[in-house]
């Protein structure tokens, strides 16, 4: 069957020895560097310390918030990210550059300015927030909506820019053959096109997702209270020192860490819908 | 299965740079028509426009007495069959046929699937992913999914330009077979003559967005409109010639030095400013150069030099030195009689009822 084997991806040719050596090198410098401060980090405490840690009510609701929070974005980043995600790899609109350039501007703007600039928009006297609040006790400040303003708006590049990846590699002739064989257009879109393009949605999910759970600097802003985990580490930092912070971050690490594992499994394990092209 | 035909009238569409002009096209049941054209002759839009992906800016698609000119793809009841066939990757071969009875708002019951798939004999593989599959079995699972639907026309766009040439071929044959027994009509996109002529009963030639000749497959080989046409048919020798002299019924006319004889049914009734000779490889006969040989025509016969031999699949392909370049085809057998190499003299024998004269 050299039909099958055609289709398998090509093996790369065979890399020189000094170039593959050279390069190790380079990476395992990078994976050192990642991996040394999180392991030193996790090395300075103990069952017991992160027993006392665990413990404390504030640090356990502040982790909660935390994974709540950015569940709720990783949802608002699916239900309004992957539709303008689909348009951008698929209609051709003046301004398409435009649109895909604006997504990406969270990326490029310190955190901090991220917070200021929502706190004009949402806060007590911003130009939605008073309104909002006026007309449907709709609050950003203080509230878990705010920390999920903050969130979303510095984590939706991820999910826009991973899914549009995805749907451009859908082969349109597929779409097309959907369409011919009698399948509507939002048939076509479930059917075919967000099977195939489960895997990019998902990354850009669980990237979105990441990035609320880490979020400092947009949420401290405009949200101090109800404390996020980031930023209860920050308070403990502030009132007690490196140590209890310590314990905490190493919590928090543990934590979303083994939901990464848990969610990676669940989005990509088992019969995972493959892609075109990759 | 339905006993209707395709018919385009005065089709024509504005796509960015690209216009396809008024095109007129009609398929009858059980008919191939061909599209043959280079790429960007409009030959995928004009298939596009027919399974409804791109909007007429005017002219009408019939599908037997239905106006589909307004229709969504969708309700059209059209099979659209792309390069590979375009398998859905993510579906096994039974899971395609089941979206395609879905979509046709039949209920995906297994027993209809196996039937499905066993009418094409790959009731074995429904289990498998298309990447797991060869070419010709992905071919045949993309028929079965196809009619699922029960669908009136079949649309192909180069469904095999990713194929080695052997198994081509063999598609090809098995495409065929299938499409005489289907009974609807279909249209077949390609820019290979070779398999235009194959599948072809109707073929009609596109080139820049207008239809530059179109007819019956053996009419359209036979007589090329113009030369552009004979070009896109693969024709080997197209040369521009010079009216001499009538000659009873017929012509003489000069290619270069040479001086040749045409009979009169074979000239254009109304001879355009520049005149042009088609004439296909295998219309020249070679013969050795010492030989007396016998011809209906005697000023048919050059004295000819062989350039360069080239294989041609089955047949080789020979370039000759007339005073004019020709180009001449042999099958092996008579290349060993003539002992056939570089730079030989040989005589070039045209079959007089073979050239065309073309504007």
């Amino acid at each position: 069957m050299t039909a099958i084997a055609l289709r398998r991806p090509a093996r790369p040719p065979a890399q020189s020895l000094s170039l593959v050596l050279v390069f190790s090198l380079c990476g395992g410098v990078l994976l050192a560097f990642i991996l040394l401060p999180l392991l030193r980090l996790a090395a300075s405490q103990s069952a017991g310390s992160l027993a006392r840690i665990a413990a404390m009510a504030d640090v356990r609701q502040a982790i909660a918030l935390s994974l709540e929070a950015a569940l709720i974005t990783a949802v608002l980043a699916a239900l309004l990210g992957v539709p303008l995600a689909y348009l951008l790899a698929r209609a051709r609109f003046r301004g398409r550059a435009v649109v895909a350039a604006i997504i990406d501007l969270p990326l490029a703007v310190p955190h901090t300015v991220a917070g200021i600039a929502l706190l004009f928009v949402l806060g007590r006297q911003g130009i939605i927030g008073a309104p909002l609040a006026a007309l449907f006790g709709l609050r950003f400040w203080g509230t878990l909506a705010g920390i999920v303003a903050a969130m979303l708006f510095v984590s939706i590049p991820y999910t826009v820019n991973a899914a549009r990846i995805g749907f451009e590699a859908v082969d349109p002739r597929l779409e097309m053959t959907a369409r011919s064989l009698g399948l509507g257009p939002w048939q076509v879109l479930r059917r075919v096109s967000l099977p195939l393009a489960w895997r990019s949605v998902m990354t850009g999910l669980t990237l979105t997702y990441a990035r609320a759970v880490s979020e400092f600097g947009a949420v401290v802003i405009l949200v101090y209270h109800p404390m996020t985990a980031p930023v209860k580490i920050y308070e403990l930092f502030l009132r007690f020192g490196v140590d209890d912070a310590a314990g905490m971050s190493v919590l928090l690490l543990l934590i979303t860490l083994g939901l990464f594992i848990l969610l990676r499994a669940l989005a990509f394990g088992g019969a995972a819908p493959r892609g075109q092209g990759r | 299965m339905s006993t209707s035909g395709l018919t385009l009238e005065q089709a024509a569409l504005r796509l960015g740079a690209f216009r396809l002009a008024s095109v007129d096209l009609a398929v009858e049941p059980g008919e191939v028509l061909v599209l043959l054209g280079p790429n960007g002759a409009g030959k995928s839009v004009t298939l596009e426009a027919i399974a409804g992906f791109h909007r007429l800016d005017s002219g009408r698609i019939l599908l037997g007495a239905r106006d589909i000119t307004d229709m969504p793809p969708e309700r059209r009841r059209i099979s659209l069959l792309f390069q590979n066939f375009a398998l859905f990757p993510h579906l096994s071969a039974a899971g395609n046929v089941a979206l395609a009875l879905r979509a046709a708002g039949l209920a995906p019951a297994l027993p209809r699937i196996t039937e499905l798939l066993a009418r094409f004999g790959v009731a074995p593989l429904a289990d498998r992913l298309p990447e797991l599959l060869s070419p010709g079995e992905k071919q045949r699972v993309a028929l079965a999914r196809a009619l699922a639907g029960q669908p009136e026309l079949f649309l192909f766009d180069e469904p095999f330009s990713a194929l080695d040439a052997p198994t081509r071929a063999a598609l090809r044959d098995g495409l065929k077979e299938f499409l005489r027994q289907a009974g609807a009509p279909s249209v077949f996109v390609t820019h290979d003559p070779v398999e235009a002529l194959a599948l072809a009963d109707r073929l009609a030639l596109l080139r820049d967005g207008a239809v530059i000749q179109s007819g019956a497959a053996a009419d359209v080989y036979r007589a090329p409109a113009d030369r552009l046409a004979a070009r896109l048919l693969g024709v080997e020798n197209i040369l521009p010639v010079r009216l001499v002299e009538r000659a009873g019924l017929g012509w003489r006319i000069a290619v270069g030095e040479a001086v040749l004889e045409l009979p009169g049914s074979n000239a254009p009734h109304a001879l355009p400013p520049e005149l042009f000779l088609c004439l296909r490889a295998e219309d020249v006969a070679l013969a050795a150069a010492a030989g007396d040989r016998q011809s209906a025509s005697p000023s048919n016969l050059l004295a000819a030099r062989v350039i360069a031999i080239r294989h041609a699949g089955a047949l080789l392909k020979v370039s000759l030195d007339c005073g004019f370049p020709l180009v001449a085809a042999l099958t092996q057998r008579d290349a060993r009689a003539l002992d056939l190499a570089s730079g030989i003299p040989l005589i070039a024998d045209i079959d007089p009822l073979a050239i065309r004269l073309v504007g």
